[in-house]
């Protein structure tokens, strides 16, 4: 039983093959992380399985179901979540209501009840607030539940990232280079979240570039290398593969 | 894959003891005289309650009424611009043609007032929901552009079917009957308005403090993030947009039957400009800020009349400082300052 | 010529004709996007203040061609004056503000207008004659044909000006990326003022060419402000050929909409085209496609 199929997966921006006739799977309850130097590719493949861009050809399967260029916010009912390499945060509004925002469809959002602020709307909103004080706890971000997220470090932007993603209790959550400018100490606390995460039964893609940050965590690791698969297997297999020394760690040094 | 370069003075720490926990405690009674559910809106019942006692004469409730009108259209619009981030420039459009519906329904065809209004309401909830989905897909100055269009288009229509419309002179619209007696006079519509934009702003704050209103936010806030959230952020915009049009539709409905006039100018480019002003003036995404912005606009001709040929030269220069100085607006500047100032006084 | 023929021929010479007008107006606020993503909604005051201070001039006793000068560079001076003391203080507005700023700044200059010389139409003297020309049976006044002539002319020195200058380059450079533009030592300050000072330029030469064939007064420029923005947004925004091709395009189809269809409805067929073109093409006809990283 696979969690996410991918098969025969390409495609091209005006000439330029960024993925190139990728298949691979993702089991569920696992970390998968998806690495390969700058420019291989990575968020593109990210992109393409959240609904962003849609593939020239191949086919991506979630539970077995074809989800091929369905549209973000239909794959996020599917139980799809993410988080962004470069930063998608909703400035202006709290921290809070930025994770509530990713708890909207679990909540009752029928424009009429919510004209007439109907018990069932406050009720809906009361226990999410709680769910997402929670949420934002487990990640660290106890601190900051009413902070304007504007106005928050970059580290822990991170996090409200990954917490916003889990409000929506997905099934699949995948993280673009969530410790991407930040220091060892933050990486750790960061890499200590997926591992929390993980145990609670959500299956992760980890798209890293830097290999020794995933190697700990892993449970299974895809190599892109200009838009193809380079390697994949265990860590210690991928560590030991000599195609990926030589492209990749020996290139990066 | 660029990374992101962190602002400089970071420190994890930094901020965790300035926010304090809202989970559990009771909210600071400032707090809650400052929120918008809370203080706000018992305010502005106090005003209207009171303001009566200020009024003195029909020239007086005309000014006030209008400024009413004008504030429902603009508590809907800043659902739109200020809550979605999406512009329009042809909201007049919209007004005018709900004040339209209810003056050719009223006045050409017998149909009562009553029954006009909803009609009217609901036909500019299907003409918007209709261009909707297009001109939404637009974004930033195309967006600006597509709905000064529809509001322009709107607005030479009505000029140019002079048959139906009267044309750029006008129509008479009869006054409004309820139960078989005509509502007219300065004091009647008052309360009529009041409670119209009591509602307008009642619902107004429900929906900014619901799951819709934080989609609305954060598809603003970022897009792509609301969609992966689940927001299907097409349909809300589309949603909102027709919200806000019916309110103006509503309000030009209310607008014709207590003027027993309309004309053109009522859905007119300018028209369209000064709803905007009044959100951006008030504050972007502050319900207050609307109402506000709606008294000051409207009021401000009423007291550069006195200038007579300068009143435009004022309006500019007015537009322009304003603007230049709070470019937040005057609600969100004055409540921030508030805030400050309540935060020192209780540490 | 069958006359079925003629009177395309001329619907098409009147429509080019308004179709120049509108395109410097376009160009004028292509340029100012592009060097400070502003949409400058005075700039159809340009227009008017081009038109209105030439016949004021005029009146007073000086000559035309004097006038015309003295017009484009009382003009140029107002939006110098508009970019320094409106523009530039709220640089860090939202784009709605900056909206509103120029709104406002276009109220205040109709205001002073019709304060100063007052609210009535005043036609300018044609450059030279009112004779008709006659062309394959159609005719053609002569200030149409200086006004596609100065218009080629502007958009060809602005070409080279670009093209060809320094100063030109750093306005192309700024538009692409003002950062970088600014790290390699262009002042982007200067670029912003200059912008301005170019468009109004623009729009009072469109002032004063059309003048002598609608009059002006203190109103004109909303309804060619907001065609000019119409065909910068039809052709593209930011995009100075696609303002040029937009605004005769619009001039075209306006005219043959009025001649064929309905000349009541001919301010409206401007805003039904580019609702028609905006909804299949949401750039315009030849704007970029924005593809946003994430």
């Amino acid at each position: 039983m696979t969690l996410l199929r991918v098969e025969g997966v390409s495609i091209q921006f005006g000439g330029v093959q960024a993925i190139q006739d990728l298949d691979f799977v993702i089991n569920p309850g696992t970390i998968h992380s998806i690495i390969g130097p700058n420019g291989a590719g990575k968020t593109t493949l990210l992109n393409m399985i959240t609904g962003i861009y849609a593939p020239s050809t191949g086919a991506i399967y979630l539970d077995d179901v074809p989800i091929t260029g369905r549209r973000p916010h239909d794959l996020a009912r599917l139980g799809l979540a993410r988080t962004f390499q470069n930063l998608q945060i909703m400035r202006t509004m709290t921290a809070l209501d930025n994770v509530m925002v990713g708890r909207h469809l679990h909540l009752n959002r029928n424009l009429l009840s919510c004209l007439l602020r109907l018990p069932s709307v406050t009720r809906g909103d009361r226990q999410a607030r709680k769910r997402c004080v929670e949420l934002m706890e487990s990640v660290g971000l106890g601190g900051y539940i009413d902070a304007e997220a504007g106005a928050m470090p970059y580290g822990a932007l991170k996090r409200l990232e990954i917490a916003r993603a889990l409000a929506a209790e997905p099934k699949l959550l995948l993280l673009d280079e969530p410790a991407a400018g930040l220091n060892a100490t933050e990486t750790k606390e960061i890499d200590e979240v997926i591992v929390k995460v993980a145990r609670s039964g959500v299956t992760v893609v980890l798209v890293e570039h830097d290999m020794k940050l995933v190697m700990g965590i892993s449970d299974h690791i895809l190599v892109l290398d200009y838009g193809r698969k380079l390697a994949e297997g265990t860590p210690e297999a991928v560590r030991a593969n000599p195609a990926v020394v030589a492209a990749y760690l020996g290139a990066v040094g | 894959m660029a990374h992101n370069v962190r602002p400089s003075g970071y420190s994890k720490f930094a901020k965790k003891q300035t926010y304090t926990r809202r989970m559990g405690t009771k909210k600071n009674r400032a707090q809650m005289l400052l929120s918008e559910r809370g203080g706000g809106l018992s305010l502005l019942i106090l005003v209207i309650l009171v303001l009566p006692l200020f009024l003195a004469n029909n020239y007086h409730y005309d000014v006030v009424v209008n400024i009413g009108i004008n504030a429902i259209v603009v508590v809907g619009l800043n659902l739109l611009i200020g809550h979605a981030g999406q512009i329009s420039l042809g909201h007049a459009g919209f007004f005018g043609l709900g004040a339209y519906v209810s003056a050719v329904l009223t006045a050409r065809y017998g149909v009562h007032g009553l029954v006009a209004l909803p009609v009217g309401a609901l036909g500019v909830g299907i003409l918007a929901y209709a261009i909707a989905r297009p001109v939404l897909r637009l974004s930033g100055h195309y967006l600006a552009m597509a709905t000064l269009g529809v509001g322009l288009i709107i607005h030479i229509v009505i000029s140019r079917e002079a048959w139906l419309t009267g044309g750029p002179d006008g129509m008479y619209v009869p006054p409004l009957e309820v139960m078989g007696v005509a509502v007219y006079g300065g004091p009647v519509w008052y309360w009529i308005v009041a409670g119209a934009l009591i509602l307008a702003v009642w619902l107004s704050l429900n929906v900014i403090d619901s799951p819709v209103g934080r989609a609305l936010r954060g598809l603003n806030g970022s897009e792509v993030a609301a969609q992966a959230a689940g927001v299907d952020t097409t349909r809300y915009k589309v949603m909102v947009f027709v919200l806000s049009a019916v309110m103006a539709a509503v309000a030009g409905s209310l607008a014709a039957h207590f003027s027993e006039f309309v004309s053109p100018t009522k859905a007119s480019f300018l028209q369209s400009i000064l709803f905007v002003t009044m959100v951006v003036l008030g504050g972007m995404a502050s319900t207050f800020g609307a109402v506000l912005g709606a008294v000051m606009l409207t009021l401000l001709p009423q007291v550069l009349a006195d200038f007579a040929d300068y009143e435009q030269v004022i309006l500019g220069l007015i537009m322009m400082a304003v603007m230049i100085a709070l470019p937040k607006g005057l609600v969100p500047t004055l409540t921030a300052l508030v805030k400050r100032w309540v935060r020192r006084a209780g540490s | 010529m069958p006359p079925a023929f003629v009177e395309f021929l001329q619907f098409l010479l009147s429509g080019i004709t308004s179709g120049a007008i509108y395109a410097l107006v376009g160009l004028g606020f292509a340029l100012i996007y592009n060097a400070s993503h502003v949409i400058n909604f005075a700039q159809g005051e340009f227009v008017m203040l081009g038109g209105m201070l030439t016949w004021a001039l005029m009146s007073a006793g000086l000559d035309l061609p004097l006038a015309i000068g003295a017009a484009v560079a009382l003009t140029v001076l107002a939006g110098l004056a508009l970019e320094k003391l409106a523009i530039e203080p709220a640089r860090d507005a939202d784009v709605v503000t900056l909206i509103i700023i120029t709104i406002g700044a276009g109220i205040f200059l109709r205001g002073v207008v019709s304060v100063t010389l007052g609210k009535d139409f005043h036609p300018l003297p044609s450059f030279s004659g009112d004779d008709p020309i006659s062309v394959l049976g159609a005719t053609i006044m002569p200030q149409s044909l200086w006004v596609l002539g100065v218009s080629a002319l502007v958009v060809i020195a602005l070409q080279l000006f670009f093209r060809y200058t320094l100063l030109g380059k750093s306005i192309l450079a700024t538009s692409y990326n003002r950062d970088a533009a600014r790290l390699m030592g262009v002042n982007v300050g200067f670029v912003l003022l200059l912008s301005f000072g170019l468009s109004a330029m623009l729009g009072a030469m469109a002032g004063i060419l059309i003048a002598p064939i609608t009059a002006t007064n203190f109103e004109v420029g909303i309804i060619l402000g907001l065609k000019g923005f119409a065909a910068a947004i039809l052709g593209g925004l930011g995009n100075g050929l696609g303002a040029i091709v937009g605004g005769l395009l619009l001039g075209i189809i306006e005219s043959l909409g009025a001649g064929y269809i309905s000349s009541d409805y001919k301010d409206a067929m401007a805003f039904v085209v580019i609702l028609g073109v905006l909804f299949f093409m949401p750039s315009g006809l030849f704007g970029r496609r924005r593809t946003e990283r994430v």
